[in-house]
């Protein structure tokens, strides 16, 4: 079944827009709707995309359903801890760059950058906590 | 008070609200983490990278937005970043991932071969649709499992993986044609008669 400007294949290949209920993205929204209500066959196709779909994605959720190992939410807890407790510093970085163009007499074009970077680590001893 | 207290006071707190609000989500983040690296020791690693990560940006999330979207963002970032590097993934052509519209020979399928179809997918065992979906490319992977798993819109989808809406449609809607169609396989092997995807054969091969 065709009609003038959409095909059965234009809706077939638009199947992912319309079962995520994103049909109005589609350049030619309405008149894809129009011949889906008037053709039987994309109807059903449409219908068992859908189911499809509905079907596909519960059966993923069933299966990829795993659990974290025992233990790796403990030792991930651990981690953030220490994180904290551990030896304390302030990381200060500072970066700049410089650019600098230069056109000459002849239109010559003369382009630089410099790049300047600092980093300053600042340590915490267990002795500035006792104060 | 010495700008030490300060510091530990406020990242204390930060760590309580932290391991409230996040770690409820780790049995999830785990499952994502086995999908994208396809084997345990990566997705502890992963998840131990995914969590430290988020901790040390935490004041970089707005309180009252999506943090499991968030952290999905945190974990796929890590995930590309980190242990994608040094594999050689095949990389996917742009030009390959904006034709979904462009008129392909698509047909009806028969309802004889609708109800194999479904059929099939209603018996296969969780270990051979597991095995499908680390078949199909990692980035079509990611958004079906993101998608199709998660229930994440294709839009916060474009957000956690750092592509465009509309590529996340297209890898979506071929992440999902050739999960059926490796699905399909299965069940032929098992003695169903589902028939076989010209279209889904063919761009496989692109793919490879």
């Amino acid at each position: 079944m065709s009609f003038i400007e959409i095909h059965c294949s234009d809706v077939l290949s638009s199947v992912i827009f319309i079962i995520e209920d994103q049909i109005q993205e589609l350049p030619r929204a309405s008149e894809i709707e129009t011949h889906i209500a008037q053709c039987l066959p994309c109807q059903s196709e449409v219908a068992h995309e859908r189911a499809m779909h509905d079907l596909l994605q519960s059966t993923l959720r069933r299966s990829c359903n795993e659990k974290a190992p025992d233990g790796l939410r403990d030792l991930i807890a651990a981690q953030l801890r220490a994180q904290i407790n551990g030896p304390s510093e302030v990381i200060t970085q500072f970066s700049m760059t410089e650019i600098s163009i230069e056109i000459d007499e002849f239109g010559n074009v003369e382009h630089r950058e410099i790049q300047i970077e600092q980093t300053h680590i600042q340590h915490f001893n267990d002795s500035d906590l006792d104060k | 008070m010495t700008s030490k207290d300060l510091l530990l006071e406020s990242a204390a707190d930060r760590n309580v609200r932290f391991e409230r609000d996040a770690m409820v989500f780790a049995d999830q983040l785990y499952a994502a983490a086995l999908r994208y690296t396809k084997n345990p020791e990566d997705a502890r690693d992963l998840l131990q990278d995914t969590y430290l990560k988020a901790f040390t940006s935490f004041h970089q999330f707005e309180e009252g937005t999506n943090l499991r979207a968030w952290l999905y963002r945190v974990l796929t970032t890590t995930f590309i970043n980190s242990y994608r590097k040094g594999q050689r993934q095949p990389q996917i052509a742009q030009s390959e991932l904006e034709d979904w519209q462009v008129g392909k020979a698509q047909s009806h399928t028969s309802d004889l071969g609708k109800s194999a179809e479904v059929e099939a997918l209603e018996n296969l065992p969780d270990s051979d649709i597991k095995r499908a979906l680390q078949e199909i490319p990692e980035d079509f992977r990611m958004v079906v499992y993101l998608a199709d798993v998660e229930g994440f819109s294709y839009k916060e989808i474009a957000e956690i993986v750092g592509a465009p809406a509309g590529t996340v449609m297209s890898r979506l809607h071929r992440g999902r044609k050739q999960l059926r169609e490796k699905l399909a396989d299965y069940a032929r092997e098992l003695g169903y008669q589902v028939a076989p995807d010209k279209e889904a054969d063919k761009e496989e091969g692109v793919e490879k």
